[in-house]
């Protein structure tokens, strides 16, 4: 008797010892796709997630990948991440998230088809997993649409897509989101774009949605529900759009955008809000950089021979004389829709959700035209206020309210490029920077820098939290980050 | 079950199992030139015999073989053999003496995947001679059966997967480097043409569709014994040869070295186009080995292609590390450079002396410069957690043994990577100076004007007839020699800044005794170098010509005794006598010593030389072996992207036409040399290449796209246009020492220069975006490092304007927009930096980085802290 109570004592206190070494995760928080819940980029159960953390410090856990600039994403207590390994080799993989514990890889022999061009900083394993907690969903651009178990890896089902073609060579970098049954996943490239959604468990198609109006964009799809009804909202070339998510049909678009869209909007409460910044100002539409930088020979033309073979169709259909060249008005015919002849510059946008059919003037809640947005980085509407950074670590912040100034141009002490986007918990915002550190601020009406954390190496992907820790892929490596008690 | 096989003519089967016709390589199986038909069995028959044009009778027939398993094996039997007098070794290089094709009719897909090959003359090489053709045919017959019933049964690993099979024969005591050569050539084809096996052997096997000798006659017998005619070429020609009646190919040259010339010139053209960090592969491989239409024979225009490596600063190949150095070697050798010149220091660690009771303890890189990597530095990620910037074969040295022995073991890994590729090795020093401890043991000497003050040189108290000096020289020359048994060269630099110019007049007259002309007077050579338009002119030219009187005399002593020179083998290493001042080219055969050899150094910059190229014609080229400096890119234009290629074009016509033994490179960072390097290397062989000709070649065939080279044509005269304007306008404009940036830190006018500088290095960057949006695979990947790094030089730019406008600010007292412009100032210098850092692809990338931080980025926010702190 005696030998059992001691055992149950041991018992006992190893179970107290191992309650302080591995967190328990009850109450899982999710962040379960590309930014998050609703790509938010906020944290709303994390308190007390670590301001000062790098390659040593505060290091709960840490990994070795290949390269990949897609976002670690956490659900039900794993942590999924996507790479390429050895040499063209996909992979997904699973951990668990308290631990870093591998569970499971899943890999894709991607060799036998040749991989798309993409430009640096974007890699091939680009796009952020979604999860609805048993299957993970992933997009790759040769493969197209997969699920896996999330316990196993093992793949569940696979909807092949065409491969996405960029004017620019930039290379795919989109992300499916799930809600409800389905899988959504918007795709906007510059042959054939396009929404579609797939039920979650069986990959059957539900619906999809051509975008024949788009240009090559990155923008996830974001949920906003006004006046009782939930639509799919998506950011695209010049137009912002919701759709009904049982049908995929428009329900309504918002004509006020720029060309190109990389970043992803935010929802708050009823409205919708993007920041962007697209190259040049609003009359350089797509033909001025088609002929910049795609006209190889400077002639003033665009010759067939100076495009990709998948963009051969869309010049045929340009080339109104048929003389084989494309020049002028034949350059923006092929390419940018009659309808949309959308240019570049700076907009700071709010769009009350929930309008009919063109909403441009209705719902349009206001407009800026400020420099200070990223071409890349997504806004963060946190605290009352949009926050934004761009190159150079200028930072940015507009009342979400109506759109007034807290602060514009100031630095947060961290030169350099930003392609990961600002994210929140408690009270603070973190903001990556390419070169690798993140430098945290307190949340309020004016910049305070509270920690600049550096892990060494470049940093591409938007971090994720969930249950005050921190996950962070760097080019190589995949770092859980975590207070020490 | 009744296994049965059954021979059958193919006029018996269906054309459209024709094996011929579903090979996927019909063309090296079947020669083009079998010559007519002479006799033996008639047109239709089984088998038809021809004489070739060399006096060799073959025979070849189509056979069917079926199984009962429906399996058809059919194929083409070829024969082939000399009336008289054949030789079993000859037989051994006939190639596709026997090559069915299988076919298995009942999987077309499959057919003519598998290719079997076995030469049934090395089945009975006996029963080839003297035998009537009947006997053969019957013989064979049998031979065949047999052999195909163990090509069946027998599976051989090569056949399964090789589309064709070429066997690459190196004699059979052939020197390492026609080893090497063989398979390099076997690694060219696997990478140039689909579905092939190679196998390398000093004899041929049996199965090959191509036979591809490598070597001489004299190192491979099987040369002399397929290629009557061989070609008389010199140490350097390269030999590229094809048979007529079959696929048996001949690559060789005079020398081993050149061997592995010939190979890297039939992977030329193949389409492989060498450049200095890598190859880039043909755009599609071939399916078909034919080389008959490279029948070459080249000698160089220019022999001696020197490569200068180690050299002096962190942005340079002293931070390279052995490997590093042995990969860029081999891409040297490939561009058939065939001298490596280490250009050493005399603080660095390479060798070792003890003269006067001194012992040579300074061991430092970098003119004794620490680059730490860590904290803040800007692009640290390339640095991989690294505390300091080290040449990775240094990394955690401290003491002086222990560099001196890094040092050691470095070298002789430079020596022996080259030598292995059929390079000679020298080394360059500077004789003259020596490390600050020997100023005791060198009375009279004084610290010399050189970076960091870290050696000392003879001053007005050391003439050239000096004892102790020329002790002092000659112990320094010999442990180089010792310690380096192996050194074919050696290279003596006369000094940059001489300081014992009074002895100018003795010295001459020392020259004059050993057969100077007596024309010669100090007087009219200072004149000439006084008034020319070199660097070196008015009285730093003075300066220069009196010190190099003086030099040169006290060589002239030296090197009387012819011992000094001695290896411990018994031979002599050259002698090279570098920086010889442009005044006495006229006299070089006067005042150098006996049988030297010259490096001739005239300008920094290749521009500068192409401006005074009136001087090479002075060079007595005839008398005295001389070399050429090029500068592909100058350290005092510094750390930006640069270009000299057309004035290097200009430089080697010249040097061609005056018949000059050759060139040796100068550099520091390799970035943008690719065309440079290249067009050198083809120029050397190409008799009228032009610059921009190698150009647009090198980046046509890479690229497969005529529009893209033109563009990228456009970028480079753009690059040798902002070159040429640092060069004109600010040499020295980045030299990566202390005062890199902060330089720019005075209140001065913005030169109007530097906007078009900017200007062009803008073009400069747009091209080659254009270009890379263009084109694909390692161009791509080429193009896309230019552009960034095309972008960086811009960040840098902007920088430098932002500490000039900083500067006026601050003197007119706003400090505040002073605060503007230096933060401005930080943001370009952190991009740029940052820039570099995504694209960094080698040590001298990653030194630049390095060096930035430590001269730009550090000091200038070191300025900004404390401008902004008198603020507060």
């Amino acid at each position: 008797m005696r030998h059992v109570s001691a055992r149950l004592a041991g018992l006992a206190a190893l179970i107290l010892a191992g309650s302080f070494v591995v967190p328990t995760l009850l109450c899982a928080e999710d962040w379960a796709q590309f930014r998050g819940p609703n790509a938010s980029g906020i944290a709303a159960e994390s308190k007390n997630p670590p301001v000062e953390f790098s390659e040593e410090k505060n290091v709960a856990w840490s990994v070795e990948l290949g390269k990949g600039v897609a976002c670690p994403i956490i659900s039900d207590g794993r942590c999924f991440v996507t790479t390429m390994t050895e040499d063209k080799k996909f992979a997904v993989l699973g951990f668990d998230a308290a631990t870093g514990k591998p569970l499971w890889k899943k890999e894709y022999d991607v060799s036998k088809h040749k991989l798309p061009e993409i430009t640096p900083p974007n890699e091939h394993a680009s796009s952020t997993p979604a999860s609805d907690g048993e299957r993970v969903f992933v997009h790759f651009s040769t493969i197209g649409l997969i699920a896996l178990d999330a316990k196993t890896g093992k793949e569940l089902w696979k909807h092949p897509l065409p491969m996405p073609f960029y004017l620019m060579g930039w290379g795919a970098a989109n992300s499916p989101i799930v809600h409800g049954e389905n899988v959504i996943f918007n795709l906007d490239d510059d042959l054939s774009s396009y929404i579609i959604a797939l039920d979650r468990k069986t990959g059957d198609v539900r619906w999809k949605k051509e975008r024949p109006e788009m240009l090559g964009g990155y923008a996830v799809p974001v949920l906003c529900t006004a006046n009782g009804r939930t639509d799919i909202v998506v950011a695209g070339s010049g137009k912002m759009k919701g759709y009904d998510p049982l049908t995929g049909s428009e329900r309504w678009s918002c004509n006020s955008l720029l060309r190109t869209i990389m970043t992803t909007p935010v929802v708050q409460d009823d409205r919708i809000y993007i920041t962007c910044q697209s190259y040049g100002d609003t009359s350089r539409v797509l033909k001025f950089a088609l002929l910049q930088w795609r006209d190889t020979n400077q002639d003033g033309k665009l010759a067939k021979d100076e495009l990709e073979e998948a963009f051969h169709k869309k010049f045929d259909k340009g080339d109104t004389n048929k003389d084989g060249f494309l020049v002028g008005d034949e350059v923006s015919a092929a390419f940018q829709s009659p309808t949309n002849m959308a240019g570049g510059g700076n907009i700071i946008q709010a769009i009350r959700g929930g309008g009919e059919g063109d909403v441009t003037k209705s719902h349009l809640v206001f407009n800026l035209d400020e420099k200070t947005p990223s071409n890349i980085a997504s806004p963060l509407a946190f605290d009352g206020r949009l926050f934004m950074v761009k190159k150079g670590g200028i930072s940015a912040a507009y009342n979400l309210k109506d759109g007034s100034k807290v602060w514009t141009k100031k630095r947060i002490g961290n030169f350099g490029n930003y392609y990961a986007s600002p994210i929140a918990a408690g009270k603070l915002i973190y903001v990556p920077g390419e070169n690798g550190n993140i430098v945290v601020l307190k949340a309020g009406p004016e910049v305070e820098v509270l920690a600049k954390n550096d892990l060494g190496d470049s940093l591409i992907a938007t971090p994720a939290i969930a249950n005050n820790r921190l996950y962070v892929r760097t080019l190589h490596k995949l770092f859980c980050f975590a207070e020490e008690k | 079950m009744r296994r049965h096989f059954a021979l059958s003519s193919p006029e018996t089967s269906s054309p459209a199992k024709e094996p011929s016709s579903t090979t996927s390589t019909p063309k090296a199986l079947y020669p083009k030139a079998w010559g007519q038909p002479r006799s033996g069995a008639t047109p239709g028959q089984r088998m038809k015999v021809y004489r070739t044009p060399k006096g060799f009778h073959k025979a070849r027939t189509r056979f069917r073989l079926c199984n009962p398993f429906g399996v058809v094996f059919s194929g083409r039997l070829n024969l082939g053999w000399r009336r008289c007098a054949a030789d079993p070794r000859l037989l051994d290089v006939t190639p596709s003496a026997y090559s069915p094709q299988t076919s298995n009719t009942s999987d077309p897909v499959n057919e003519g995947r598998c290719r079997h090959a076995v030469s049934a003359d090395r089945l009975s090489p006996s029963l080839t001679l003297r035998v009537t053709f009947g006997r053969v045919i019957r013989r064979s017959s049998w031979l065949c059966l047999l052999a195909t019933l163990a090509l069946i049964f027998v599976p051989s690993p090569q056949r399964a997967d090789a589309g064709e099979f070429v066997q690459i024969v190196h004699g059979k005591d052939a020197p390492a480097i026609e080893v090497y050569a063989a398979n390099e050539l076997a690694d060219l084809l696997k990478r140039a043409y689909d579905d092939v096996a190679t196998d390398v052997d000093d004899h041929a096997k049996r199965r090959s569709s191509v036979t591809v000798l490598v070597g001489s006659p004299k190192t491979n017998e099987l040369m002399s014994l397929s290629f009557k005619n061989w070609p008389e070429v010199s140490d350097q020609g390269i030999v590229i040869r094809s048979r007529e009646d079959s696929p048996v190919y001949a690559v060789g040259g005079g020398s081993p070295a050149a061997t592995l010339w010939a190979v890297y010139e039939l992977g030329h053209r193949m389409g492989f186009r060498f450049l200095p960090r890598g190859d880039i592969d043909p755009l599609e491989k071939k399916s078909s080995i034919d080389f008959s239409k490279y029948d070459v024979v080249l000698e160089p225009q220019l022999r001696s292609r020197t490569w200068r490596t180690i050299n002096d600063f962190a942005i340079g190949p002293e931070s390279w590390g052995l490997e590093e150095h042995k990969r860029f070697l081999k891409q040297l050798a490939k561009m058939k450079y065939n001298r490596l010149m280490l250009s050493v220091y005399p603080w660095q660690p390479f060798v070792e002396y003890e003269f006067g009771g001194v012992k040579k303890t300074t061991a430092l890189h970098w003119f004794g410069e620490e680059f730490r990597v860590d904290g803040d530095t800007v692009g640290k990620k390339v640095f991989r957690g690294a505390k300091v910037f080290e040449n990775p074969d240094f990394a955690g040295l401290t003491t002086s043994a222990e560099q001196h022995a890094a040092g050691r073991k470095y070298m002789q890994g430079l020596i022996e990577a080259a030598h292995g590729l059929g390079m000679t090795v020298g080394v360059s020093i500077s004789p003259l100076e020596f490390p600050r401890e020997f100023q005791k043991a060198l009375p009279g000497s004084n610290v010399a004007r050189q970076l960091k003050e870290l050696t000392i040189a003879p001053s007005g108290g050391n003439g050239p007839t000096d004892e102790t000096l020329r002790k002092l020289v000659t112990t320094k020359i010999r442990a180089y020699i010792e310690t380096y048994p192996e050194l074919d060269e050696l290279y003596l630099t006369l000094p940059e800044f001489p300081e014992w110019d009074q002895h100018a007049e003795e010295a001459l007259a020392l020259l004059k005794k050993r057969g100077a002309s007596p024309e010669l007077s100090v007087e009219k050579l200072v004149k000439t170098a006084r008034n020319r338009d070199l660097i070196a002119s008015g009285q730093r030219g003075e300066q220069a010509i009196r010190g190099n009187l003086v030099g040169l005399a006290f060589f002239a002593e030296v090197f009387s005794d012819g011992s000094l020179l001695k290896r411990k083998d018994g031979k002599s290493v050259e002698l090279f006598i570098t920086s010889v001042d442009p005044a006495l080219f006229p006299v070089l055969d006067q005042v150098v010593p006996k049988g030297a050899s010259t490096l001739n150094f005239i300008d920094y910059t290749a521009r500068r030389v192409a401006n005074n190229r009136e001087l090479l014609a002075d060079v007595p080229a005839k008398t005295v072996r001389s070399q050429l400096i090029m500068t592909l890119a100058d350290d005092n234009v510094g750390v930006l992207p640069q270009s000299a290629l057309q004035s290097l074009g200009t430089l080697t016509a010249e040097i061609k036409q005056l018949g000059w033994d050759g060139f040796s490179t100068r550099y520091w960072v390799p970035a943008e040399l690719d065309p440079a390097v290249y067009f050198l290397s083809r120029a050397s062989w190409e008799k009228d290449l032009t610059a921009e000709a190698s150009f647009k070649e090198l980046w046509t065939s890479a690229t497969g796209n005529a529009a893209a080279a033109d563009r990228l044509w456009i970028a480079w005269q753009h690059l040798e246009k902002a070159t040429n304007l640092i060069d004109e306008n600010n040499l020295g404009f980045t030299f990566p020492v202390p005062g890199l940036l902060m330089k720019h830190y005075k209140a001065e006018p913005i030169p109007k220069w530097w906007e078009e500088a900017n200007e062009a290095y803008t073009q400069y960057m747009i091209e080659l975006y254009r270009v890379n949006g263009a084109i694909e695979g390692k161009p791509k990947a080429i193009t896309f490092y230019y552009a960034k790094r095309g972008e960086y030089v811009l960040e840098y730019l902007a920088a430098v304007k932002a500490v000039r406008e900083a500067a006026i600010a601050k003197k007119a007292g706003d400090t505040e927009a002073a605060l503007e412009h230096l933060e401005a100032a930080l943001e370009s210098t952190y991009n740029c930096i940052n820039t570099l850092s995504d694209v960094a692809q080698d040590q001298s990338d990653r030194g630049v980085i390095a060096v930035l931080n430590k001269f730009a980025y550090r000091p200038l926010l070191a300025e900004y802290e404390k401008l902004a702190d008198s603020v507060e």
